[in-house]
């Protein structure tokens, strides 16, 4: 052989490498998906989901990787994932099941009138609507990137997956990053709308919830979805579901593999799936550099909705409701909650927020299911 | 032969040219040779008497090329509605009726900030409105409950 032979086998087996394809772009993304590992790693931010969605980012950004494209007729790895996972719109469901599994409604039970904090929270998911419309997004992108506000993840996913597939990656980041960080976004807000005197009322202790109650309750919200925001139901049905699983006491083994083992797997799945849509080429525009800043404001406007709607619910009520907790209307179950209990905690050590705040949390998640299910009639 | 292609192809070229660009209202395709009937800044109406099919089909092949639009039968008129970011919002064409004496009345209308702000509103109220029905009857059921609940106690 001579050598120019050998330097054309060496240049041949080179280019199948991903090293000649290399580009700045990728480069970028790398640093993006570490970024969201850090996150989850070293600060401990919602890492169950931004541990395997920036591995996604990281994986995905590599040339000539057979993860999300087509061969052989068929999809690569993550392209089955995807397909079958969220263009399917599973995913979000079956994770539905298992936080219903997982969710205990008595504190929303016990008092329902929180219900109105839910919906009052969701003013943000609507507010930024007008403002996404402005910047120049399609209606239909403008709701997908409208609800991150409501602080629910797989409702976000659902959503964006059924009106703007193309925004799933960076909406889903919005909205898992800044649920993690409620505990920084909301405190402001909070002492802001709020007055000392206010910070300090004392709820009275919620009454027992029955179990007949309990297990009425996720057949009669089905129902009621099912019938006024049918396009939602598969989403809470799913998680009334699994909420009547674990209610009922009598299937055990199948809320433990909902809570757990399911839960733990389409997590994964769904993770990693997201991330993989956030190639160099999607990603990197105006767009979800936007959205990442529109949906900081979102979940500050809902924040203050919440607030506001306990103060207003306040004027007509003789028993007043400690406005702290209407941030919690914010779906980011418990962390929103928590929060409440801190704030409550600072001014008045013996005022327990926690389950009172968990009422209006849990409807936040019925009510950003139902903004979600408004939007998709509005497009259907 | 070199010719004949030649001929062929200043043939169809001349045809295309003379085929009329479809005129447009806030780039929203106005149908050929339809009486104005009303024209302000955002919004065209337009009377015709072509047949409603004709009408019709004329704008899913305008539009066919666009996306995010959306086609709504609301039974008396096709509604079609654009859920992208153009100009214009809607085109509605009615279907004919003794009230528009036999012909099809096609109304564009602009993107308007009222439609948006509106249907906003109605949506955030229709959040309320399934939270209070769900509040109601969880209301109902927890009084009926917590009554048998406490006659079973004593």
């Amino acid at each position: 052989m001579t050598a120019n032979e050998v330097l054309d086998l060496l240049k041949g087996v080179f280019l199948t490498t991903g090293l000649s394809h290399l580009s700045f772009k990728l480069l970028v993304m790398w640093a993006v998906g570490a970024f969201f590992i850090y996150l989850a790693i070293a600060k401990r931010y919602e890492p169950l989901l931004l541990l395997p969605i920036g591995f996604g980012i990281f994986i995905v950004n590599f040339p000539l990787v057979p993860l999300m494209g087509w061969s052989h007729g068929h999809g690569e790895l993550l392209r089955i994932f995807y397909h079958y996972g969220l263009e399917w719109e599973v995913i979000p469901c079956i994770i539905f099941l298992g936080l219903g599994a997982m969710t205990d409604f008595g504190p929303l039970i016990a008092n329902p009138k929180t219900l109105l904090v839910g919906a009052g929270a969701q003013l943000g998911v609507f507010v930024t609507f007008t403002g996404t419309v402005l910047a120049g997004f399609t209606l239909k992108e403008a709701a997908s990137v409208s609800i991150i506000g409501g602080a629910d993840g797989p409702t976000t996913i659902y959503l964006t997956q059924h009106l703007a597939p193309q925004l799933l990656g960076p909406n889903a980041l919005a909205a898992y990053s800044y649920m993690a960080m409620v505990p920084l976004i909301q405190p402001a807000i909070m002492r802001l709308l709020t007055n000392d005197k206010e910070r300090k009322i004392k709820m009275k202790q919620l009454r027992p919830v029955s179990k007949q109650e309990k297990i009425i309750f996720p057949l009669v919200t089905a129902g009621i979805i099912a019938l006024l925001v049918p396009s939602v139901t598969p989403l809470m049905g799913m998680f009334m579901f699994g909420n009547l699983m674990r209610e009922s006491g009598v299937v055990g083994r199948l809320t433990e593999t909902a809570q757990e083992s399911l839960m733990n797997t389409v997590t994964i799945f769904l993770g990693i799936s997201v991330g993989a849509t956030m190639h160099a080429d999607n990603f990197l525009s105006w767009k979800p550099l936007f959205i990442f800043g529109l949906g900081l404001l979102d979940f500050a406007v809902c924040t203050v909705g919440g607030i506001l709607t306990v103060k207003l619910m306040n004027i007509f009520l003789k028993e007043k409701i400690n406005p702290l907790i209407g941030s919690a209307g914010v779906s980011a179950v418990p962390m929103a909650a928590r929060v409440s209990q801190l704030m409550g905690q600072k001014y008045d050590k013996t005022n327990y927020l926690l389950m009172h705040a968990m009422g209006p949390n849990l409807a936040g998640v019925i009510g950003s299911a139902a903004a979600a299910g408004m939007f998709i009639a509005m497009f259907d | 032969m070199r010719i004949l292609i030649t001929t062929m192809i200043w043939i169809l070229v001349s045809a295309a040219s003379q085929c009329p660009a479809v005129e447009k209202f806030l780039e929203a395709p106005i149908f050929p040779n339809a009486q104005v009937l009303k024209q302000t800044d955002s919004k065209l109406v337009l009377k015709t008497q072509e047949g409603f099919s004709e009408v019709l089909a004329f704008y899913k092949k305008s539009l066919s090329d666009m996306k995010d639009i959306k086609f709504r039968d609301w039974g008396h008129a096709i509604y079609i509605e654009d859920d992208g970011n153009r100009p214009w919002h809607s085109i509605t064409i009615a279907k004919p009726s003794q009230s528009s004496g036999n012909g099809v009345v096609i109304t564009i209308r602009k993107d308007s900030w009222t439609w948006i702000f509106s249907t906003l509103l109605l949506r955030y109220v229709g959040v309320f409105v399934v939270l209070v029905v769900i509040l109601i009857c969880m209301s109902i059921s927890g009084t009926l409950l917590s009554k048998k609940f406490k006659a079973s106690q004593q």
